[in-house]
């Protein structure tokens, strides 16, 4: 039996709105296939032993938790944190997690705030709010059944820049993604997978939930080859009613 | 009185009586176009009245249909906003359909229920009496934005007023922060320590970390959300002490919850001591009805007119409204935020009859154009009582989506069924309940408003500004 540990970074401070919706597809996608599954919540002051885990999330935060997590996460994991991701370890970050493994954060009144620096990105702050349904297309999701088409919603004031070394998740069909202004949503770095769709990106998408599990089982176990389909019908009505919907 | 006013006022009545001639609720557009007119009205026809506003993230319209039996029991006279229309609009509406064509009201009092985003702006042409803030819980981040901006606004209303007394949730570390924070009058209010067993396993994290030093609280006891006798272990902010107390909770059941509770003591006065009937089922109408207690107290109205009062109001527009049809009964319970669709999934686990269910999930701007909160929800725990469920229909705009949380809950997709139509939905899912048994009903708010529509039309409910 296959067994898979997930790593839930600070669940009670990074879990916005829904971000919860991530580990819980995670979660059931794997049981359904007699998959074992394992949830680790580590938080404040708790070690984070990157080896103990097959899938890392990190969500989002309000402004008031992500200044909490600051010191914890650039002094005491941020170094484990960039050792994972070095060693291809299987991350999703969402929202406030994604923008914390880049460079910085430049507030709308031209203060920085330091961040992971793990990834060649940034973050500057905008006086917009960019909020509301979006769609985005992912190449590495494509298939003979799947056109790698991923709905969410976003919403944040921040405006993410890639460096050379990262490229973007996705090509945004609708909505505005990383800044409104490249088309570029989210990013990708080794096995690294940021996004803005913030809340439930992986429960209405379940390709990308069944990629990131594949490339977990993959790097754990030489056997594995491919997942077993399930019946979707519901999660595919969910998805395909939303992209007809801002498509 | 100057010309002005008089001519907005004039104006507003006609397209108050023109707008309920074509039965439309009328409960917003005049005070709208009224603000246009002249925006300083409001102070001008409300300075006569003793204001009473009840804000915060849920309970709002229970707490206040709670107060407004207070007042009717002591034969008090008010205006209200009872339709739920809480902007400022609403609330501009509520006065001008008050007054005569002078500016003067029959009432002495006036209830009002104010969105807690719409409270600062409010707070610059009306100065409350008694407010009564009912909790702080994460709701449509998508259009307040942050928690603490919601919260920050509501201390910034309070602190433009200088004779505003406070009514404050104890329990709740938000809440009670604005107390903190004042030098008002403030009457707490809150649930006791062992007073009742909490349903839930874990505090969720709307705020698990203290507002003043970042430290995580520690819990004394839990009641629901962050709710419970919280300090902070590094600087010492803690649960205030409370005069109107939950002291134990006798019975919870699905009608209606029996309270032992004190008033004006912390209670260990014995004398001090009442019990009383909450009229309404869920542990979060205990707190609404301790609310309404703290503000009758404040008022200096009789408790055993408050008692009476919170065994016999009634709540309506989707607040556990029942509407009988034949032997079976359809229960509609309105649902907003995660915390709040906690607490009613709570009261369904106490629900010991087969029941049918379902889940009306729109995303208009006044659902909050963002769903995700929907997993934030414990539907997990529909999986306890799975053999007193039927089947769960999912419906509004984004009934699919709903079935998908339903499903990655653990509910068997053989009983997930999802109808958007509500003609098709009310007949199937009726027809599938049994005799003497109900059809709960949880939309969010422009799904019930619709809904409503279409059961009045049927079932022949009452207009909702009624």
């Amino acid at each position: 039996m296959y067994e898979l540990n997930i790593c839930h970074l600070y669940p009670d401070l990074l879990n916005l709105y829904g971000d919860r919706g991530n580990i819980i597809a995670l979660k059931r996608r794997s049981e359904w296939r007699g998959i074992k599954i394992t949830i680790s919540n580590v938080t404040l002051g708790d070690s984070f032993i990157p080896e103990n885990y097959d899938i890392i999330f990190l969500g989002g935060g309000q402004d008031y938790e992500q200044t909490i997590i600051q010191d914890d996460l650039l002094k005491q994991k941020g170094s484990e944190i960039k050792n994972a991701i070095m060693n291809d370890k299987i991350f999703l970050c969402i929202c406030g997690g994604y923008q914390l493994l880049g460079k910085y954060y430049k507030t709308w009144e031209g203060k920085e705030i330091e961040f992971l620096g793990i990834l060649d990105l940034w973050t500057i702050g905008g006086q917009k709010r960019m909020i509301g349904n979006m769609a985005f297309e992912c190449d590495f999701l494509k298939s003979d059944t799947f056109d790698g088409k991923v709905i969410g919603f976003e919403n944040h004031s921040g405006r993410t820049y890639l460096g050379v070394d990262v490229k973007p998740l996705g090509r945004v069909l609708r909505g505005n993604g990383n800044n409104g202004e490249d088309d570029c949503e989210g990013a990708l770095y080794k096995n690294v997978h940021c996004s803005y769709s913030h809340g439930s990106l992986l429960p209405k998408n379940p390709a990308f939930t069944d990629h990131l599990l594949s490339l977990a089982l993959k790097q754990k176990y030489k056997d594995f080859v491919s997942l077993q389909p399930l019946d979707d019908v519901i999660e595919s009505c969910a998805h395909d009613s939303m992209l007809k919907r801002i498509l | 009185m100057n010309l002005r006013l008089s001519i907005t006022i004039a104006v507003s009545k006609i397209i108050i009586k023109g707008l309920r001639l074509m039965r439309r609720g009328g409960t917003t557009l005049p005070g709208k176009i009224a603000l246009k007119l002249y925006p300083g009205f409001i102070k001008e026809i409300t300075h006569n009245f003793k204001i009473i506003m009840v804000t915060g993230t849920n309970g709002k319209t229970t707490t206040s249909r709670i107060i407004s039996q207070i007042l009717n029991e002591n034969d008090i006279e008010f205006i209200s906003n009872k339709s739920g229309a809480n902007l400022v609009s609403g609330i501009a509406t509520t006065f001008l359909d008050s007054i005569d064509i002078k500016g003067n009201s029959s009432c002495s009092h006036a209830l009002l229920e104010i969105d807690e985003a719409a409270f600062k702006s409010l707070s610059n042409f009306v100065e409350p009496d008694i407010l009564v803030v009912t909790n702080f819980f994460r709701d449509q981040l998508d259009r307040y934005g942050e928690l603490y901006t919601t919260l920050n606004g509501v201390k910034a209303g309070i602190a433009k007023h200088s004779k505003t007394k406070l009514v404050l949730n104890a329990d709740d570390s938000l809440c009670a922060s604005i107390g903190k924070e004042t030098d008002k009058e403030v009457v707490y209010y809150g649930v006791n320590n062992n007073a009742c067993d909490s349903l839930e396993e874990n505090i969720n994290n709307d705020a698990s970390f203290c507002l003043y030093c970042q430290t995580r609280y520690e819990y004394q006891s839990h009641i629901y959300g962050h709710l419970g006798e919280f300090s902070c272990p590094a600087c010492g902010y803690r649960r205030p002490q409370s005069t109107v107390n939950c002291v134990k909770v006798l019975e919870l059941n699905p009608e209606y919850s029996n309270i032992h509770f004190s008033i004006n003591s912390t209670g260990e006065d014995k004398s001090k001591m009442w019990d009383a009937r909450v009229n309404l089922p869920g542990l979060y109408n205990v707190y609404n009805a301790l609310a309404a207690a703290a503000c009758g107290s404040l008022l200096n109205l009789p408790v055993e007119n408050t008692i009476k009062a919170m065994g016999k109001f009634e709540c309506g527009f989707g607040r556990m409204e029942t509407i009988n049809a034949g032997s079976k009964k359809i229960r509609l319970i309105l649902v907003k935020n995660p915390t709040g669709f906690n607490q009613v999934l709570n009261y369904l686990l106490t629900e010991d009859k087969q029941m049918q269910l379902a889940f009306l999930l729109n995303d208009n701007l006044a659902d909050g154009t963002d769903i995700s909160w929907i997993w934030d929800v414990d539907f997990e725990k529909l999986e306890k009582i799975q053999h007193n469920v039927g089947t769960v229909y999912a419906s509004g705009i984004r009934a699919e989506d709903m079935a998908v949380r339903l499903k990655y809950a653990g509910v068997y997709t053989n009983k997930i069924c999802i109808i958007k139509d509500y003609k098709e939905l009310i007949s199937t899912a009726l027809e599938n309940t049994p005799e003497g048994q109900n059809l709960y009903i949880l939309p969010t708010y422009t799904a019930m408003t619709e809904l409503r529509k279409f059961l009045k039309n049927k079932f022949g409910l009452k207009e909702f500004w009624k």
